[in-house]
């Protein structure tokens, strides 16, 4: 099983499962085209609301990650959609900004920082 | 067809001992899961048993499924699936037998459903209910109370005597036969990680009045804590402030929503913000409901652990 979720973290639920679909994606477990479980069928699996997962599949859907087919199921879209340069950067610079923040607060140089970064993006593997 | 599965208006129960249940507003959105949560003896479990029309309020009004409670209460008991806080049943019946006494009250009842949770939950159905376990009452009465093809669960403290496994299936059962075929379930709990997972509404009832009714979502996105140090901090009297409390210098302050602007008046005041954080369940019921410890003779000085 893919996906699980954890209620004491302090991290809204869909956003979990919203953080899990992208790197099971990012690290190539998810392929384009793949199909993912129903809304009604993860939320009896992972035991929380359905609305719940709703709302994460919505936003996976308008991030272009997953697309969904009416009455067909949900499926793992083809690639990163054409998201201009800048919004993808705007979407990212929030966690960029927290991990710099915890990385100053640890005392660790910047180059530290970045290598921490770079062990992440090659342990991805995949396609990217 | 209202949009609420249940609401009430002002709902009243007092006892020569108690007010158990005073000036009730409860709304719960048809289709929604209800965490219903309270202190023990908050009032949650009389509440419930006022809207099944099985006491009999002292005031106010309650609509359950567009039922009045006061005149309606054998067709809201035909649809409404009902476990019990104490689990009690006829004690010298079996589960068998149980299951032939009650289904004939429900014209939706199924037995395919009382078999499906009969072997799901491993009951033994042939031994009379006072010699079952409270584990296996309670499932006994999940089992009665799932089948019944009701619109509306009130389940009071379902999990009660549930191994964790037994807690973990009763909860996939309520989501894919019950949330999923949009019934409306409204449940009471102190566990609080149950609620947080499952419930899409909660309502927090002290001394028998409510609280907080909110979203989850609303309180995951909108709600904040905000801690600030001051000395001389006026009590505020904003509309989005849902607690306050002070230990020594420190101050919390739990504000429904605007909580940078909230903050900025604290700053206008005089105050340093600390922090403004998200806050889980948890501390929202411990901040409404909760109990400080007195402060004890040596501990001047430091911060105290507020509840």
């Amino acid at each position: 099983m893919l996906f699980h979720v954890n209620t004491s973290s302090g991290v809204p639920v869909y956003l979990q499962i919203e953080g899990q679909v992208k790197h099971a994606v990012a690290a190539g477990a998810l392929k384009q085209g793949d199909v993912l479980l129903s809304v009604r069928k993860l939320a009896a699996e992972l035991r929380v609301n359905p609305n719940t997962v709703a709302r994460a599949y919505q936003n996976l859907e308008s991030h272009g990650v997953i697309r969904a087919v009416p009455g067909g199921g949900t499926y793992v879209a083809d690639c990163q959609p054409g998201l201009l340069k800048s919004e993808k950067v705007r979407r990212l610079r929030p966690l960029a900004r927290q991990l710099a923040v915890e990385g100053a607060q640890l005392r660790l140089a910047p180059e530290e920082v970045v290598k921490l970064l770079e062990d992440e993006m090659n342990g991805l593997g995949g396609r990217r | 067809m209202t949009e609420l599965a249940i609401s009430s208006q002002g709902l009243q129960k007092i006892y020569p001992q108690v007010r158990a249940v005073d000036g009730l507003d409860l709304n719960v959105p048809r289709g929604a899961v209800y965490g219903f949560l309270g202190r023990n003896g908050a009032g949650k479990t009389t509440t419930i048993k006022t809207l099944l029309g099985l006491v009999r309020p002292s005031a106010g009004a309650a609509q359950v499924l567009g039922l009045d409670i006061r005149k309606d209460h054998l067709a809201i008991l035909e649809r409404t699936g009902f476990v019990s806080e104490t689990k009690l049943l006829f004690e010298s019946l079996t589960a068998r037998q149980l299951i032939r006494f009650n289904r004939g009250y429900f014209p939706k009842w199924s037995d395919a459903l009382a078999e499906r949770y009969a072997g799901l939950f491993e009951i033994p159905m042939d031994q009379p209910f006072r010699k079952l376990s409270l584990g296996n009452r309670t499932k006994v009465c999940h089992l009665l109370a799932l089948s019944q093809g009701a619109d509306l669960l009130l389940l009071d403290d379902p999990t009660s005597g549930l191994d964790p496994v037994m807690t973990d299936l009763l909860m996939e059962i309520l989501i894919e036969d019950h949330v999923n075929e949009g019934r409306t379930v409204l449940f009471s709990s102190h566990h609080l990680s149950e609620v947080e997972k499952i419930a899409e509404w909660i309502g927090i009832l002290e001394a028998g009045k409510l609280l907080l009714e909110a979203r989850l979502e609303d309180i995951r996105q909108n709600f904040r804590l905000v801690i600030v140090s001051g000395d001389s901090l006026l009590m505020l009297a904003a509309p989005n402030l849902v607690f306050h409390k002070r230990a020594e210098k420190f101050s919390r302050f739990l504000v429904s929503y605007d909580a940078e602007e909230f903050a900025a008046k604290l700053r206008g005041e005089g105050a340093t913000v600390l922090e403004i954080s998200p806050v889980n369940l948890g501390e929202v019921f411990l901040g409404l409901a909760g109990k400080e410890l007195p402060c004890m003779p040596g501990s001047a000085g430091t911060t105290r652990a507020t509840a």
